[in-house]
């Protein structure tokens, strides 16, 4: 790849980082995972750089890759995380909550609910109501029908809504 | 119903905004990217010499003879096989096989549509020959390009190259030779409107020739140019008894964008005219003449074009979309008169005029 390109994908990358990182935050719920997949989905954006120029997109291409990572991340890991029979503490008891630990808490607890969602849900919230995507990017991005992304962000918003965490937290 | 959804994306944008990513691991990114194209090179640098040793030891066999296949040398060791969808195959799928015993599949999906997207269609690959990287992406929609058979497009998934392309009317049936010695034979099916044939073979495996057969019989044969990125680019095919191009190659045109240095070259061969330019390689339609009109690949802001003129030219005036004009020598390539110039802003209204060594026009594009 000559310098032009190379700078190309340096600054592409450089821009569009942070957004990846939030996106495969949102699909794992774990910071830790999801700069390891935004770092394998810019590495393959590397890799075939003057192609995926070419598609005329390099983000929707990246955030392609962002969700099959995280799908494959999950065909390889689920063993690894295991369930237990008692939840862990999920809080502090006895300290006195300040606005930014209720903003703390809000926070948690809609990241900590979308991981309740199932994976295409949750990829659907994030996409359609974070990203802003339309139905048919969202349906491309998740390679299913749009009907599929209407009828899984309908479930998934009233699943939210019926979230009791989240309706203490406000959204009802 | 609606302040539900916007509260939903304040609530997201505060949560997602509040993560704070570490500084862009740019330079692993990139150092693994390498490595990647490292290998994908060693690959590509095996077929290669197979070519050279078929260059050799079978000059210059551009007479093309049907039904009569000539020796081949020995490729990579890859088993692959394809075969046509059967009926309880997901809607969509152009064809499915193996590569050393390791299944894969490719399906078409339907149109992109939206911003960034032209003329681009939805695939997905699956199966474990694709080694974990199966998945939809984005690629050049399904359709007949000119007036080839096939009009063969490719993508990458992992280390797995996959062809695909709509088919004329007529066309019944496409036997690709490997580098191996390996036939395999393709059935179009019809998808999304158009009658398409697939194929997937290891990065780097060589194609030596693919063959499109109508009901009578041949129709034609392309020899495909393997580009040093590893892909199989299509140009011309060969009728029956038809003479292709002598190999040759020379470039054709440089310079600087930004600081940077670029360069066009020409290869020609049995598959008539490609160019390897900044962004890759474009070869020229099969039933498209090199002196009709311009060949252009972009990357980024430079846009590199490439054109042809009579053989008497000595001299091409390009006249530029903004009104600008440059003059250029062209360069002889297997007799060919052959020219590169970068392009100031969009294909729109360029034009040029050829003239001979007496000042004399004779050529233009448009003509």
């Amino acid at each position: 790849m000559n310098a032009q390109l190379d700078g190309e994908f340096r600054e592409f990358m450089s821009a569009r980082w942070p957004v990846m990182v939030r996106l495969a935050y949102g699909l794992t719920g774990d910071q830790g995972h999801a700069e390891d997949v935004a770092q394998a989905a810019f590495t393959r954006a590397y890799v075939s750089w003057p192609r995926v120029k070419r598609s005329g997109d390099p983000e929707a291409y990246v955030r392609q890759i962002v969700v099959n990572q995280n799908r494959n991340r999950f065909r390889k890991h689920r063993v690894a995380e295991r369930l237990t029979s008692s939840p862990p503490e999920s809080g502090v008891v006895g300290v006195a909550r300040t606005d930014a630990t209720r903003e703390y808490d809000e926070r948690s607890a809609l990241i900590t609910a979308l991981q309740r969602l199932g994976p295409r849900q949750r990829a659907v919230i994030v996409l359609r109501y974070w990203m802003d995507l339309t139905e048919q990017e969202t349906a491309v991005a998740l390679n299913c029908s749009v009907g599929t992304v209407k009828s899984q962000a309908s479930r998934a918003l009233a699943t939210l809504r019926q979230d009791t965490e989240l309706v203490d937290g406000g959204f009802q | 119903m609606i302040d539900d959804e916007r509260d939903l994306h304040e609530r997201l944008e505060a949560a997602f905004e509040a993560i704070t990513p570490r500084s862009a691991p740019i330079d692993g990114a990139v150092r693994r990217g390498r490595a990647i194209r490292v290998w994908r090179r060693a690959a590509v640098a095996a077929g290669a010499a197979a070519v050279v040793a078929i260059g050799v030891f079978a000059v210059p066999a551009l007479l093309h003879s049907p039904a009569t296949p000539g020796p081949v040398a020995p490729g990579g060791s890859s088993t692959v096989t394809v075969q046509a969808p059967g009926p309880h195959s997901a809607p969509g799928t152009i064809a499915l096989g193996t590569i050393n015993g390791q299944r894969w599949q490719f399906i078409a999906g339907g149109k992109l549509s939206g911003a960034g997207y032209s003329n681009a269609q939805d695939f997905t690959t699956s199966g474990p020959a694709f080694g974990g990287d199966a998945g939809s992406q984005p690629g050049t929609a399904l359709a007949v390009y000119g007036a080839a058979p096939v009009s063969f497009l490719e993508l990458t998934c992992g280390p797995v190259q996959i062809y695909y392309g709509a088919v004329q009317a007529d066309v019944t049936y496409v036997a690709v030779r490997l580098d191996n010695g390996t036939v395999l034979t393709l059935h179009p099916v019809a998808v999304h409107g158009v009658r398409a044939v697939a194929f997937a073979i290891p990065v780097g495996a060589g194609i030596t020739e693919v063959t499109a057969y109508s009901r009578p019989g041949e129709i034609a044969a392309a020899i495909p140019f393997n580009d040093p990125s590893g892909m199989a680019d299509f140009g011309v095919w060969l009728k029956p008894g038809q003479h292709g191009l002598a190999r040759a190659s020379g470039r054709i045109g440089s310079g600087t964008f930004h600081g940077s240095a670029w360069s066009a070259t020409a290869y020609l061969g049995p598959w008539g005219i490609c160019f390897q330019f900044p962004a890759g390689v474009a070869c020229v339609l099969d039933g498209v003449s090199v002196d009709s009109g311009a060949t252009i690949l972009t990357s980024g802001e430079l846009s590199v074009a490439a054109g042809g003129a009579p053989a008497s030219t000595a001299l091409v005036i390009v006249y530029q979309p903004d009104g600008a004009s440059t003059t250029l020598r062209p360069v002889t390539v297997g007799g060919q008169k052959l020219f590169a110039f970068q392009l100031r802003t969009g294909p729109n209204r360029l034009s040029w005029t050829d003239y001979d060594s007496s000042g004399a026009v004779v050529g233009s594009m448009p003509g």
